[in-house]
C-alpha cells in the first residue's frame, strides 16, 4: 500500500512526527510519501530510516515541495 | 527458590544498557528554555528512542494545573515577541504540545520530588504531563547507559 503523508507547511520535527504516526499504521512492504516544505526534513528523513531501519527510496526536492519517499522494511 | 541471572535489571527495562535513551533534565523556568525541551523531546521519540525528562528547579512551574506565565530572560525580553510571532507564522507548536506529542510515543516526564516539596507542589498540583513525581537517584537509574542534556 502507498500512503501520501501531506506535511507542508509544518515545523521541525513535524514532518518526522507525521512519519512516525504514518509507520505506526504501515506494514512491511508499504511505501510512504512524505511531502514537506521544512528544509531539515531531507537529512531528518535519511536519520529516522538510519534509526529505524527502514528504506528511503528517494528525496525529490520539487520547486514548492520536498518529496520523500520511504518503504517500509520493519515493524 | 531460583535465581534468574539473565535477567536485565528492572531499570533498564530490560533492554541492555547500550539501548538508546535520551534523558532531559529540565531545570531552566524561562520561556525560552522551553522550545528546545519540546522540540528534542518530540523529535527523539519519534525516532523510537527512549525519552525521560526530571523537571526540576523553576521549570515545575511550567507543569503546575495553576497556570504560571513563563517568563524571559531579562537579556532576552525585547525578543519576546518577535519570537512568540516568528514561532507562530511558521507553525512552530507551543513546548506543551510538543512534549504531549512525545508521551504519545512512550516519553516519560518526572517532577523532581525534592524541589516540589520545596515549592509545595503535590503530586496532584500537576498536570497531566508530568507521569511521576521521583526522586534524582530513580532518574540517574533510569538514564544509565543512554544521553542525558541539562537544559
Amino acid at each position: 500500500m502507498s500512503t501520501v503523508v501531506d506535511s507542508r507547511g509544518s515545523a521541525c520535527p513535524g514532518p518526522i512526527t507525521d512519519l512516525a504516526l504514518a509507520y505506526r499504521r504501515a506494514k512491511v512492504g508499504d511505501v510512504i510519501e512524505l511531502w514537506a516544505t521544512d528544509p531539515g526534513v531531507k537529512a531528518d528523513v535519511r536519520a529516522w530510516a538510519a534509526k529505524t531501519k527502514n528504506e528511503v527510496v528517494s528525496i525529490d526536492e520539487q520547486s514548492d515541495k520536498i518529496v520523500s519517499t520511504l518503504r517500509i522494511l520493519r515493524r | 527458590m531460583t535465581t534468574n541471572l539473565e535477567a536485565a535489571p528492572a531499570a533498564t527495562n530490560g533492554k541492555p544498557p547500550t539501548a538508546d535513551k535520551l534523558s532531559i533534565v529540565m531545570f531552566s523556568g524561562t520561556a525560552d528554555k522551553f522550545i528546545p525541551l519540546g522540540v528534542l523531546a518530540q523529535a527523539a521519540a519519534v525516532m523510537a528512542t527512549d525519552v525521560r525528562v526530571f523537571v526540576t528547579g523553576f521549570a515545575l512551574l511550567g507543569f503546575t494545573k495553576q497556570h504560571h506565565d513563563l517568563p524571559f530572560p531579562a537579556e532576552l525580553a525585547s525578543m519576546a515577541s518577535a519570537l512568540t510571532q516568528g514561532m507562530k507564522q511558521t507553525h512552530v507548536p507551543s513546548w506543551d504540545k510538543m512534549l504531549a506529542e512525545a508521551r504519545g510515543f512512550g516519553a516519560k516526564v518526572y517532577a523532581c520530588s525534592m524541589m516540589a516539596g520545596v515549592m509545595g507542589l503535590k503530586k496532584d498540583d500537576f498536570n497531566e504531563l508530568i507521569d511521576d513525581v521521583v526522586g534524582a537517584a530513580t532518574f540517574l537509574q533510569e538514564a544509565v547507559g543512554g544521553q542525558t542534556l541539562f537544559i
